[in-house]
């Protein structure tokens, strides 16, 4: 009996505790909110309004954007972040080399040496690879009307 | 299919960036073409002017380049229309050049004739264009209390701005430490404070409240600019210090001109939003006829079909929807304080009680207007 008197005591107890615990909670809810709305002035609302505004311009200009929309699914496959990685790269060692080398002599000669060079063939060979592969996909996009 | 826009207002403007959106596949498959000519290469806010008459926003803010708001596949001309040559389906500009359409869409709106009653150019301070509302700005500033009058010219745009410009200028003058030294006479032309019932019953308690006078059933017949007293059709008259109007209004010149409707307000069909008799030609916004507001909201609503419906008509052959007369008008109840009325050719407006969260709202929307005229929001 007197465990089955005690339980619900016991229970309305700790349900006043939550219930003073939410209404604190939404006392404190109820200051944020007021001071929020004490702090807003019309310029505060008003340079939101503008941000948020030119911001949708700006991102439906984007979304709508066909080219920007096919450059990021070419930008997202791995093999083209690895190209770009492996250009940042080049770009990166041709800027020291070009640092750290000795101005260039001019001339014919220096020319046939440079062009002996492995890296400079493969450099070439690359060049006209890409010309290649450029001139078909541009051909490819005009073709579509979006070139 | 050629549809030409003309006018470069809120309308016009909401209606071809919408069109342009869904028509972009056929517009880059040259199977249609957007053709907007507009007088000016300029758009501006209007209901930004009742704010520059207060101080509170500076005429520059109004303004964004026309160009800057369209579509880059609508064709934009500044090269007003002169003749409508609906017949030959196509109209003459005032280059002199003809532009041909398959859809005319006309969205010219309207403009103030203050002239129209003697003395009130001359006599009252108004707000309804750039010069008005800075002149306003600067008498309001120079004014130091005695009678103040406002009236009300019919028919004009925005049927809310003489309840909101009322408010205003007395939270101007509560403002400024000399509200106790002005005396406000409210006058309106009906024999109620406002044409829309329910705002009617909601501002009278409000004026009420303020110390607003008012005098129903005032229609401004002139103004005797000397002995400062601006008189009624009815018989009576108002002493001033100080004379507000709202002027009466007319759809533009070249309507009236063109013999396209009397006072320039063409014959609309309500819910297809087309020329009466010609089912090629749209009408929208102020130009219109319908029983409707005058307002910005009006022409947004009325453009969103028109878009809707032309672009069904190139993709499908057939129309899909019709205007039910939306409007939505917010109103500025002073305090800082604002509420707002939406209503269609079915349902009045039931106005709430104003709140600050609704003056934060319409603040807000006066920056986002510019996504909305360009047809995101």
């Amino acid at each position: 009996m007197t465990t089955q008197t005690e339980t619900p005591l016991a229970a309305t107890v700790a349900d006043r505790d939550d219930i003073a615990h939410d209404l604190e909670q939404l006392s404190e809810l109820a200051t944020l909110v007021s001071s929020a709305r004490d702090a807003m002035s019309d310029e505060l609302v008003t340079r939101v309004a503008s941000a948020l505004s030119e911001g949708i311009t700006l991102l439906d200009r984007l979304t709508r954007n066909e080219g920007l929309m096919r450059l990021l699914q070419v930008l997202d496959r791995p093999e083209s972040q690895h190209l770009l990685i492996g250009l940042s790269e080049a770009l990166g060692a041709m800027s020291r080399d070009i640092a750290s080398a000795p101005p260039a002599k001019g001339g014919i000669v220096g020319i046939l040496r440079l062009a002996r060079e492995p890296g400079t063939q493969e450099g070439l060979r690359s060049i006209s690879l890409l010309g290649q592969y450029w001139s078909e996909s541009m051909r490819e996009l005009h073709r579509r009307g979006s070139g | 299919m050629r549809i030409l826009v003309v006018g470069g207002g809120c309308g016009g403007t909401i209606l071809a960036n919408n069109l342009a959106r869904r028509l972009a596949g056929e517009i880059r498959a040259r199977k249609a073409r957007i053709t907007m000519l507009s007088a000016s290469d300029q758009h501006m806010y209007q209901p930004g002017l009742l704010y520059v008459a207060f101080g509170q926003m500076m005429p520059d803010e109004l303004y964004r380049d026309q160009a800057s708001l369209l579509e880059s596949n609508i064709e934009f001309h500044v090269d007003p229309v002169e003749e409508f040559q609906l017949d030959q389906d196509q109209v003459r500009t005032e280059s002199g050049k003809i532009h041909q359409y398959d859809v005319l869409v006309i969205a010219t709106g309207s403009r103030i004739v203050p002239e129209e009653v003697p003395g009130l150019t001359e006599g009252a301070e108004t707000f309804y264009t750039e010069e008005s509302a800075v002149k306003m700005f600067k008498a309001l500033r120079e004014f130091q209390g005695g009678k103040l009058a406002i009236v009300v010219g019919v028919p004009h745009k925005c049927p809310i701005a003489p309840v909101e410009v009322t408010f205003s200028l007395h939270d101007y003058f509560k403002t400024r430490g000399i509200r106790d030294k002005v005396k406000m006479k409210y006058h309106y032309p009906i024999n109620r404070i406002h044409t829309i019932e329910n705002v009617a019953k909601w501002t009278k308690p409000e004026f009420d409240r303020i110390g607003v006078e008012y005098e129903t059933l005032f229609n401004v017949k002139e103004v005797d600019v000397k002995n400062k007293v601006v008189k009624s059709e009815e018989g009576t008259e108002t002493e001033y210090d100080l004379l507000i109007s709202i002027p009466p209004h007319r759809g533009m010149e070249v309507i009236e001109k063109n013999k396209l409707g009397q006072g320039g307000w063409i014959p609309t069909d309500r819910h297809q939003l087309t020329m009466e008799g010609r089912d090629n030609i749209y009408v929208l916004g102020d130009t219109t006829n319908l029983p409707v507001s005058k307002t910005g909201s009006a022409a947004h609503f009325e453009a969103e079909v028109v878009a809707d419906n032309i672009a069904s008509i190139v993709k499908i052959g057939a129309p899909v929807r019709e205007y039910d007369g939306k409007v939505y008008c917010f109103i500025e109840a002073g305090h800082d304080r604002a509420t707002y009325a939406m209503f269609n050719y079915q349902n009045p407006p039931d106005l709430k009680s104003p709140n600050k969260s609704m003056h934060w709202f319409k603040m807000a929307y006066n920056k986002m207007y510019w996504t909305s005229v360009r047809g995101l929001l």
